[in-house]
């Protein structure tokens, strides 16, 4: 499991997370609500493009993520194709394209432990309402070290699973979820045992 | 309006949980119905609602949302990242987190848990509630009329049934064999906080 994260000192890397994080929010909920026009969506990507090649990671990178999209991009723009016609299908795929292409630069350009930071340092306000901050990093930062250690499990079991000749999704689901479930009791006595009450 | 404390051990399971519902959407980790490309990933959402209930179990879907949102390629197909929240998919995936606590709150209304009964609670909490949420969303993201986008979503439909299904398989087996997998005591700690004044 890696995260999206390209290393890099371009200006985009350069600015705190938060700032970043929220600033894009907007220019993406912004481009989001463009108005079904093709001057409009031509301007998205055009903005989107200019950020990629003149203050993120370059052309290259807008390449890639742009090839990545493309199945989402041609479920999108066939949709249209059959109910709405050609010229909405173009405008409403490259303005959803863009809004994708320009929220994606927030992760290309910051690590995710930044983010991390950021999000704890933006639920400090939340304190008044009962919101733990640490508690929610820990409760985070628990669900990422996790990931890896249930997706062994879950091949373990499938091996087991086939070694006994049984191909079932049913028995496959039953014994993952108990065995998740059991990983979770020894967790909490784990974090229990480290002083987390 | 004070938000109770999250005791350890439900910290644990809200965790594991949407660390499950992040291994289900791994390819090959579940090959779900052979080379269909459906991912199991729903089927986690109706199982932390069934069995962490409907507040955990929302808990559990939003802590991987936000994780999702910071970056980390946890939904299925290794996507992840702000972009998803513009995109077509935006609202099945805030669905998620109404349709855990729908189902979390029919299952654990019923009194006794019977098959049919769980899987009305699986369908309307795991596909209607998550639709409701997700065509619209769809239809305002990509400017498809609700009608065709409803259409375009029921390619969909066949799958999630045999979802809602599986869910429910799973909950009738583990509340006979594993009654412990359903959290529905209260710790002590998180009762005495509320501190309800009429007792």
């Amino acid at each position: 499991m890696t995260a999206l994260y390209r290393p890099g000192r371009t200006p985009l890397h350069r600015l705190p997370a938060g700032p970043k994080a929220l600033g894009f929010a907007v220019v993406v909920l912004a481009v989001s609500l463009l108005p079904t026009r093709w001057e409009a969506s031509v301007a998205a990507l055009a903005v989107a493009a200019a950020t990629y090649v003149f203050l993120g990671p370059g052309l290259r990178e807008l390449v890639a993520q742009t090839y990545g999209l493309r199945w989402i991009l041609l479920i999108v723009f066939a949709g249209q194709l059959i109910f709405s016609g050609l010229m909405p299908a173009a405008t409403n795929t490259a303005r959803v394209g863009a809004a994708i292409l320009l929220a994606t630069l927030v992760m290309l350009t910051t690590r995710v432990t930044d983010l991390l930071a950021a999000l704890e340092r933006g639920l400090q306000p939340l304190r008044r309402l009962g919101v733990d901050p640490q508690r929610a990093s820990l409760l985070f930062c628990t669900v990422l070290t996790t990931v890896p250690v249930l997706g062994r499990l879950a091949l373990e079991v499938r091996e087991a699973q086939r070694a006994r000749g049984g191909r079932g999704v049913r028995i496959f689901a039953m014994t993952f979820t108990v065995v998740a479930l059991k990983h979770a009791d020894q967790l909490g006595e784990a974090l229990a045992a480290r002083g987390v009450d | 309006m004070a938000v109770p404390r999250l005791a350890t051990n439900d910290l644990a399971r809200v965790a594991v949980f949407a660390a499950l519902i992040a291994v289900l959407g791994l390819p090959g980790a579940v090959n779900l119905f052979g080379a269909v490309p459906v991912t199991a990933q729903s089927l986690g959402v109706m199982l932390a609602g069934a069995l962490l209930g409907p507040w955990l179990g929302a808990l559990s879907i939003s802590v991987l949302l936000v994780l999702v949102a910071l970056g980390m390629p946890l939904l299925a197909g290794g996507r992840g990242g702000l972009g998803v929240f513009v995109g077509p998919s935006a609202g099945y995936l805030l669905g998620w987190i109404l349709g855990a606590v729908v189902v979390g709150l029919l299952v654990r209304a019923l009194g006794r848990r019977t098959w049919a009964s769980v899987l009305v609670a699986m369908v309307l909490g795991g596909i209607v509630a998550i639709y409701a949420v997700g065509i619209p969303v769809q239809s305002a993201v990509t400017r498809l009329p609700l009608s065709a986008t409803l259409l375009q979503s029921l390619v969909f439909l066949p799958g999630d049934l045999l979802k809602a299904a599986l869910a429910t398989a799973v909950t009738m087996r583990l509340a006979r064999a594993y009654p412990r997998a359903f959290r529905t005591t209260v710790p002590a700690g998180a009762a005495r906080q509320s501190g309800h004044p009429e007792r």
